[in-house]
């Protein structure tokens, strides 16, 4: 079974991370890319008068575009190209994701944030809010990373409530696909009104992550192994910059528990850790049940 | 674009590309196949984005006055009348719409019927008439700013800070930049919300005329006027002149009609939506001003005191005025509907010198530049920041030349529309000069129509510009002696000549016929 990669591509800096790390993914896993660009339907507002000349010249434009594009990404990769058109750019994405039966979505995490690291732009964001596909999110200066790098490790971001199973099964099958090492993160932050026992409760976190982290090492398939580490840090922030990554990372962590099953809603901990990650992320729905 | 880009290196994509469409309701339209955006429009949106390109509420407190400063009470008849070559012309837009879609209109059309030269100057007349009106428009969202701000907090002081200048440019300024941002960014009212700011703009109209009449028959009119049949009569202006300089004011109220001709193609539903969006549109828009123009005359009269419509203080900006006395504490309404409806226009005016300059950026008549689209937006986002640019200064230079801005712009901008709306109506008639009599249809919308709404124009073009070298010419204001709306249709019409050659010399290709050449429509 080939598996399909949907990559929203602008043709900008934020478009051209979206697209190596598309790129990279397929290349690690041999599956398809399929470029996506959306173009706004022109008629969807009622004050400016839709105009056939402009359309046709956006499309000639965006043509052009991918095609640069796809020669920028040369010949290693198997892709195919398409224009969509829709009311916004993370609709026609799910839309297209919908129509090739694609498994994830690629779009660059937007504007690119103080020192190379990613904020979430209104892209990023509505596709979130959108999407029952899992998201990755590439940060700015993901153009540079070089395809041929493939994919050095994959991360799974367990965290230390329920809720992880999607995490952990996507973990592996996405190392499997890449042939890459598989690591468990388990974050804890420390973050405490003062006046409490703070090693106490540090203990105690820490003895509870380690418990999730263990459990998920239980429930991993035979034959699969890992390796799994406890990040600690006042912060969330903190215990994310206190672990050491790879250029060639990938981290996936799940959807907020606030979001409706099978849809995706970035939490206040995958927020925070977006904020912090040098390497991509890849955000995957709760499991419908 | 239909047409390709000589220099543009052919980059051949690695994989197959696909395009689809998604319409907005019902994908059956047949037009998947083309792979547009299927933007179906129907029957209703048709109307409302006509009605809202045209601005109803903007355009008559605009071209109130002026029109009655010419024409007297006839405004009525003069109304009508300006319409004719407005339509004659459309049609003939239409037909080089349908065999041409492209986003450059007059300038892609005039070229490929006359040549580079011509159709840069065509292009340069349509660009140099959307900016005067988007300084004026800006203009009239300002007053009726500071007036909306008097009536909600009841105190006519603010009203007169737009007679300060640097408040007032200020002020202007800061609107332009808005409109620039919604345009680049391409935030478009979602439809249900212009259709609600629509019928608003249209009931306060209505009310307003009601409003006024009622008025007359109470006898607490400011100036009782009986309604009389001659007001429906140009032949009771009395001089040629005066009915010319009136139509050259009343086909700006007109301007922005076509499109709804145009949007043939995304419209969705048989081939008689458009012809039945355009003339129910028109049918709208002329009855209100008829009805809203009379009432005004029979409620102000034409006198030259107090808000009577012959004065010159209260001419530029009619509503500013009359919306108090005849609407008394519901006058806020009247503000809000000019205002939605000037910020409606604002964007929609700021579309097309923006495509236009980008299609003359791609063929190679102006710098590349002006060809490029945001990739975020997809916008033709450097010919946007220009034009709001263009108009920002344009204004600025303007409040301090002139006394009276908005009148002197609506008169300039109506010797603009005859000037690059005859080229196109001439270029229709060239291009299509094969097909004349093939079929009879051909011969009224090809031929004969665009050439009778062309001369029209050609014959309003030239005695304007003649009659406004006279210093007392409209508002009156002039430099030296010389009518400052001559001076600035010259000035505009020169520097676009200097530009020209300008770029001839730089991109010698484009005027060579190049990129795109010179045409006549086979069947």
């Amino acid at each position: 079974m080939v598996t399909r990669i949907v990559v929203g591509y602008t043709a900008n800096e934020s478009g051209a991370d979206a697209l190596a790390l598309g790129g990279r993914l397929a290349a690690a896993s041999e599956a398809l890319l399929e470029v996506v660009m959306v173009l706004p339907i022109e008629a969807r507002g009622a004050v400016v008068p839709p105009d056939t000349g402009y359309e046709r010249h956006l499309k000639e434009r965006s043509r052009g575009w991918l095609a640069e594009a796809s020669a920028r990404l040369g010949d290693g990769v198997e892709q195919a190209l398409h224009i969509r058109y829709a009311e916004s750019f993370a609709e026609g994405l799910v839309a297209a994701a919908h129509e090739f039966g694609a498994s994830l979505i690629v779009v660059g995490a937007a504007r690119g944030g103080l020192l190379g690291r990613s904020r979430i732009g209104s892209v990023a964001n509505d596709l979130l809010h959108a999407s029952d596909v899992p998201v990755a999110l590439a940060p700015a200066g993901s153009r540079e990373t070089p395809v041929s790098l493939g994919v050095t490790r994959i991360t799974g971001a367990v965290g230390t409530r329920s809720g992880a199973g999607s995490v952990l099964d996507i973990s592996v099958r996405l190392a499997r696909l890449t042939h890459a090492p598989l690591r468990l993160v388990s974050l804890v932050s420390i973050d405490l009104p003062a006046g409490m026992d703070e090693e106490l409760a540090s203990l105690a976190s820490t003895a509870h992550a380690d418990d999730v982290l263990e459990a998920a090492r239980r429930a991993l398939p035979a034959g699969t192994t890992a390796t799994s580490v406890v990040a600690s840090g006042d912060t969330i922030e903190q215990a994310v910059a206190a672990l050491e990554w790879h250029a060639g990372e990938v981290v996936i962590v799940g959807s907020s528990r606030l979001a409706t099953p099978s849809r995706l809603f970035l939490g206040s901990t995958a927020s925070k850790m977006l904020r912090e990650l040098p390497v991509p992320m890849i955000v995957v729905p709760r499991a419908t049940s | 674009m239909t047409h390709q880009e000589p220099h543009q290196q052919h980059t051949e994509p690695h994989a197959p590309l696909t395009t689809a469409s998604a319409a907005v309701d019902g994908s059956d339209t047949g037009l998947s196949k083309k792979g547009l955006s299927a933007g179906s429009v129907g029957l209703i949106g048709a109307i409302v984005i006509g009605i809202s390109c045209i601005a109803p509420a903007y355009t008559l407190t605009g071209a109130l006055g002026p029109t009655v400063a010419e024409v007297g009470t006839q405004l009525p008849a003069i109304f009508l009348l300006g319409f004719i070559p407005m339509l004659l012309v459309a049609f003939g837009y239409r037909e080089l719409n349908n065999a041409m879609p492209d986003s450059g209109t007059s300038f892609t059309w005039a070229t490929r019927a006359f040549g580079p030269w011509i159709g840069w100057m065509a292009g340069w007349g349509l660009i140099a008439a959307t900016i005067v009106v988007l300084s004026n428009l800006a203009g009239i969202a300002v007053e009726f700013f500071y007036l909306a701000l008097a009536q909600a907090f009841n105190n006519p002081d603010i009203a007169s800070l737009v007679g300060n200048p640097f408040v007032n440019v200020a002020t202007c300024l800061v609107f332009i930049l808005g409109a620039t941002l919604i345009s680049y960014r391409d935030m478009q009212t979602t439809q249900k919300v212009q259709y609600w700011l629509v019928g608003f703009q249209l009931v306060v109209m209505i009310g307003f005329g009601v409003a006024a009449f009622w008025h007359v028959a109470n006898g607490t009119a400011f100036d009782p006027t009986q309604v009389e049949l001659s007001w429906f009569n140009p032949f009771e202006v009395g001089s040629f002149s005066a009915v010319v300089a009136g139509l050259s004011v009343s086909l700006f109220v007109f301007w922005g009609w076509d499109v709804t001709l145009t949007m043939n193609e995304e419209t969705k539903g048989s081939r008689t939506t458009p012809g039945r969006a355009a003339t129910l549109t028109v049918t709208i828009v002329v009855a209100i001003y008829l009805f809203v123009a009379m009432g005004a005359l029979a409620f102000a009269g034409i006198g030259e005191t107090g808000v009577g419509l012959g004065n010159p203080d209260i001419q530029e900006n009619a509503f500013f005025y009359l919306s108090g006395p005849i609407l008394g504490p519901l006058a806020i309404l009247m503000s809000l509907a000019v205002l939605s409806s000037s910020a409606a226009s604002l964007q929609s005016t700021f579309v097309s010198p923006a495509r236009t300059l980008l299609a003359m950026g791609h063929y190679g008549a102006l710098p590349e530049k002006f060809a490029r689209v945001s990739p975020r937006f997809f916008t033709p986002g450097y010919a946007t920041v220009v034009s709001a640019i263009v108009a920002a200064g344009f204004y600025t230079v303007m409040r301090f030349v002139s006394e009276d801005v908005l009148w002197d712009t609506i008169t300039t901008l109506g010797m603009m529309i005859c000037f690059y709306y005859g080229l196109t109506a001439f270029a229709c008639v060239w291009y299509f000069r094969k097909q004349w009599f093939r079929r009879a249809r051909n011969t009224f919308f090809m031929f004969i129509a665009p050439l009778v709404g062309g001369l029209i124009l050609t014959v309003l073009f030239f005695t304007t510009l003649i009659d406004s070298m006279d210093p007392d010419y409209g508002s009156g204001s002039n430099i030296g002696g010389v009518g400052l709306v001559f001076i600035l249709g010259v000035v505009i019409i020169l520097t676009g000549v200097v530009i020209m050659f300008i770029q001839a010399k730089r991109r010698p290709g484009f005027f060579r016929g190049e990129s795109l050449s010179r045409a006549v429509a086979e069947d």
